[in-house]
């Protein structure tokens, strides 16, 4: 075989070794540093980048959180106000109504009162006007001496003007 | 017909000679050169781009760094890393060897025995000095495997020394024969094609596309096999029968 001529020997083993070494150190100092400190750049990155999201996560968790706990708060104020707003409605329209009946209640006896005031006034002034009507009438008779059918017209008169006055 | 063993012969080009050792350039040494040129200026490529989001090159080599890296971690822990750079070239100089001996025309290094009996040599040599460096004269320990009795160890020691003194040998012939007889079939199809004319060589021509494409899985399959032997004689040296972590999760 070939392979076994060995009077190459000396060359393949002599540029073997000097092949493999220049090959060795050039990996060595400019090949392998770069890559590998790349890998360990992105196996760093992504670690980081893994636990940041792990940690957005669970701080988006907590917010979402803080959020349904002040909605929640929210929702329940809302209620309480409107509620609050619905009586305090009900009860200013309750006073409002109370008052006004009061009020009409007031107006109407005020009315009464005076048209009370005023028919008695009135009665009284036709009392004392047919009084003085009467003794007009007495007076007359008394002047005079006067026929019986002069009485009677007299009379008649008297108690037509007592009629016409009081007859309303 | 062609002698199939004829893609295996060499022939100095330039004769050169240092120190009264001969150096002559023959086409072994050019492909040598050609695998350092490819590695080395596809991987300062690769590495100079540097991209957070890795471009195609760059995610090729960072496959390749990964994967070794992985193999170094499987088989030798963590301990294992210092010695990245080299399993790492190591693999990609057989890899690149296997693979550009399979263009037509080109030479397979790593066909030469003598080539992968100075790797294999290179690596059992590195895992000594690593088990003696680690474990001082305990590291002969390697040749008792644990729980043997204490009646057995004059038959287990013997055994044990052969098995260790095999690895170096049976790690350069592996490689070496596989990339040899790939290329022989090839040279043996390819000579029977031509053989055989138009009306029968379209068989072994056809035999011969199959066996590329198995070839190139070949060339994958050796470099990582030689590779991931390299890691394990070199993690037993460290750990010593892998008592320590490195094969604790494995």
């Amino acid at each position: 075989m070939p392979q076994f001529e060995s009077h190459f020997f000396s060359s393949l083993i002599f540029w073997e070794i000097v092949s493999f070494g220049i090959l060795l150190w050039v990996l060595y100092k400019y090949a392998f540093p770069p890559i590998l400190e790349t890998l360990d750049l992105r196996e760093r990155k992504i670690r980081e980048s893994l636990e940041q999201a792990e940690r957005h996560r669970i701080e988006a968790e907590r917010r979402m959180q803080e959020y349904e706990t002040k909605l929640t708060a929210a929702s329940r104020e809302a209620e309480a106000v409107l509620t609050q707003a619905k009586e305090r409605a009900q009860r200013l329209l309750d006073e409002n109504e109370q008052r006004l009946l009061a009020e009409a209640d007031r107006v109407k006896a005020d009315a009464t009162r005076e048209i009370d005031q005023e028919r008695r006034k009135a009665i009284q002034e036709i009392r004392s006007q047919a009084t003085d009507l009467a003794l007009l009438v007495a007076e007359k008779v008394i002047e005079r001496s006067l026929t019986d059918a002069d009485h009677r017209r007299l009379a008649d008169e008297a108690l037509a003007a007592v009629a016409k006055n009081y007859g309303a | 017909m062609e002698n199939p063993l004829h893609p295996f012969e060499l022939h100095n080009y330039i004769p050169l000679s240092l120190f009264g050792i001969d150096i002559s350039l023959n086409k072994a040494v050019f492909l040598m050169w050609l695998i350092i040129a490819m590695v080395a200026g596809l991987l300062i490529t690769a590495g100079s781009s540097r991209r957070l989001v890795p471009t195609k090159l760059q995610s090729l080599a960072e496959l390749l760094v990964d994967f070794i890296r992985g193999m170094i971690l499987d088989t030798m822990g963590k301990d294992g890393l210092k010695f990245f750079p080299f399993i790492a070239t190591l693999f990609l100089f057989i890899l690149f060897s296997n693979l550009l001996g399979l263009i037509p025309g080109s030479y397979t290094v790593t066909s030469q025995i003598i080539v992968t009996a100075v790797f294999a040599i290179t690596v059992y040599a590195m895992s000594l000095v690593v088990g003696f460096v680690r474990h001082g004269v305990k590291f002969f320990g390697i040749l008792v495997p644990p729980g043997t009795p204490a009646w057995l160890l004059p038959l287990m020691m013997p055994i044990e020394l052969i098995s260790q003194l095999a690895r170096p040998i049976s790690l350069a012939v592996r490689l070496f024969a596989n990339m040899t007889a790939g290329h022989v079939i090839l040279g043996v199809l390819f000579g029977l094609a031509i053989a055989g004319g138009a009306l029968i060589g379209w068989l072994p021509f056809a035999f011969t596309i199959a066996m590329n494409a198995l070839e190139v899985g070949i060339a994958f399959i050796q470099a990582y096999i030689f590779t991931v032997l390299t890691c394990v004689y070199l993690g037993d040296a460290i750990t010593l029968h892998g008592h320590g972590d490195a094969h604790a999760h494995s």
